[in-house]
């Protein structure tokens, strides 16, 4: 269940330039908290900037009762929340539908791209936890070497990580989904993604040619966070045929690939 | 402390109430709000058919406000009375139901349907979403469509009708002296005001549907000018609405005249304001010396 929580801050970290990682202390939304939610930040006191901001939950550590957000500081909203070290954040969560894992899943490819990797990093957790780290492939790509996210603390976990760099300074040079499409070619079982746009219509594209099931996390403007506003439309393929609009903050943040229209 | 109001039939414990499309069906907020404290719960817009809405992106935050451009995306009229309201009715609070369409017929339609629905305690009609093509602004801008509108939901319906008026004309005042006239029971104000926002590095607007709402507490000296002109000029009960994020912005709109307020954009923010409201509320009669609300709306003329 959702909780609306006054959250002290525990920690705070600029992994990269320009992107934020905040820990704080929430034990009833870490405990709920499933990978590929996301938390409903105020960002700020007054009504400038208003709205809250969805940020997906990238680590939670359960039994320290700590949930950790990382985000690209893109406006306002985020440039106010990176300046927060200290103090009580408002926070509701967990929300939406994250990615589902299980027995069928293992044997899968997560590709993460740009500040997309952060919600990738609580499904690793996960997928860690349930034994299958070794199955796993990792594909993580960024502007440069300079920009990469979670790449040690994801080999920490035990999974082999590819990289891929726009200007080839850390891996491959390309795209990160050069890489997955050589990683397609092992008949993978399953694709989790979360990243640019471009990137993840390309995702969905080349798994609809390979045949391979995945699941991809969107990002969309936002105002409730709670399924009552309908602000956050994603077009979706219906299974019965047509396409219409499903609420990302409800219905997403993760759908399945062959359903998004992009 | 008597804080229950009569808004044009509809009795409601406390002035405070949930603005159309902010709230859902009112279910969504349940983790969040104790709904049985509200005074009424207004629902989403209601079409005759299910509609889809408009192309993303649908909002665009603004200083100290919002744009909106949802498109009245609704399940349509069937679900809302067959699978929505039996689950709303169980609460016990009363339900007002927004109802817009494309033409009279569509208004008529939708409330005589919604006519003796278990819960449905009124009926709010939208003659002034400025995000749909066709219908809504045109009848919100028109008086005489808009007398029209009244008319013909008035006479399918036995519910209280209030109607909610646009602040994107020039005659507000003489657009609630026609539907008062035409037989409103109360009229609700403000809908949202029109804007653009423009995406300067992408060189085009923000929104998919290019024009949008505005609301949020920018929008709030418009909203209450228009209940004070309004209640100068009308006796019908008032719900006032655009921008009320506490129960103080809440009060000036009681005193500008309004025997009810709607709370809107604040859900997004802080999703338990409207119960903060209502307690709010109750604390000022309290530390002023009022017993009775009634004696808070229109004071401010009286000053």
């Amino acid at each position: 269940m959702s909780q609306l929580v006054q959250a002290e801050i525990t920690g705070h970290a600029e992994p990269v330039p320009g992107v934020s990682r905040i820990e704080f202390y929430a034990p009833g939304l870490a405990r709920a908290a499933g990978p590929g939610q996301f938390v409903h930040v105020r960002c700020g006191e007054g009504s400038d900037p208003l709205l809250r901001r969805p940020i997906s939950i990238h680590a939670v550590d359960r039994q320290a009762g700590t949930v950790k957000i990382m985000f690209q500081v893109v406006g306002k909203g985020t440039a106010w929340l990176a300046r927060q070290k200290k103090g009580l954040l408002d926070v509701m969560g967990p929300l939406g539908r994250g990615f589902t894992t299980g027995q069928t899943r293992r044997n899968c490819v997560v590709v993460g791209g740009g500040i997309g990797a952060a919600p990738l990093y609580f499904l690793l957790q996960e997928l860690a936890r349930e034994g299958c780290a070794r199955q796993v492939k990792v594909l993580l790509g960024a502007r440069n070497a300079g920009r990469l996210l979670i790449k040690e603390e994801t080999e920490r976990l035990g999974f082999a990580v590819r990289v891929a760099t726009d200007d080839g300074s850390a891996g491959h040079g390309g795209p990160v989904t050069e890489l997955l499409s050589e990683e397609l070619q092992a008949n993978p079982g399953f694709i989790y993604a979360c990243g640019p746009v471009p990137m993840l219509r390309a995702v969905c594209g080349m798994l609809e040619s390979a045949g391979v099931p995945g699941e991809v996390s969107v990002e969309e403007r936002m105002a409730c966070g709670v399924g009552a506003c309908l602000a956050c439309a994603c077009r979706v393929r219906e299974a019965a045929g047509g396409e219409n609009y499903r609420r990302t903050c409800v219905d997403g943040p993760v759908f399945a690939a062959e359903e998004v229209v992009w | 402390m008597n804080t229950s109001v009569n808004l044009g039939g509809i009795k409601m414990k406390n002035p405070v109430t949930t603005a159309s499309g902010t709230f859902g069906f009112g279910l969504e907020y349940q983790p969040y709000v104790d709904l049985q404290r509200l005074g009424a719960i207004i629902v989403k817009g209601t079409t005759p058919k299910p509609r889809a809405g408009n192309p993303p992106p649908r909002i665009v935050e603004t200083p100290s406000g919002m744009l909106n451009a949802i498109g009245l995306q609704n399940p349509g009229v069937e679900r809302v009375a067959g699978e929505i309201m039996p689950r709303l009715a169980e609460l016990g609070v009363p339900v007002i139901v927004n109802i817009a369409g494309d033409t009279v017929e569509d208004y008529a339609l939708v409330a005589r349907r919604l006519d003796g629905v278990p819960g449905v305690a009124g009926l709010e009609i939208n003659i002034s979403c400025p995000n749909v093509k066709k219908g809504g602004i045109q009848f919100g801008s028109d008086p005489r469509t808009a007398v029209e509108v009244t008319r013909a939901v008035k006479s399918v319906t036995g519910l209280p009708v209030i109607v909610k008026l646009s602040p994107n004309v020039t005659d507000l005042v003489g657009m609630a002296e026609a539907v008062a006239e035409a037989g409103a029971d109360a009229l609700s104000m403000i809908n949202t005001l029109l804007g653009v926002v423009i995406d300067v590095d992408r060189r085009r607007p923000v929104l998919g549907n290019i024009t949008g709402g505005l609301s949020g507490p920018a929008v709030r000296p418009v909203a209450v000018r228009a209940v004070w002109q309004v209640y100068r000029a009308v006796s019908l009960p008032i719900l006032g609405m655009g921008g009320i994020m506490t129960a103080r912005d809440a009060l000036e709109f009681i005193l500008a005249g309004a025997t009810a307020v709607a709370v809107g954009t604040a859900n997004f923010v802080n999703p338990r304001a409207t119960v903060e409201i209502v307690e709010g509320i109750e604390t000022y009669m309290r530390e002023n010396g009022f017993s009775d609300i009634s004696e808070l709306v229109g004071l401010a003329h009286r000053a």
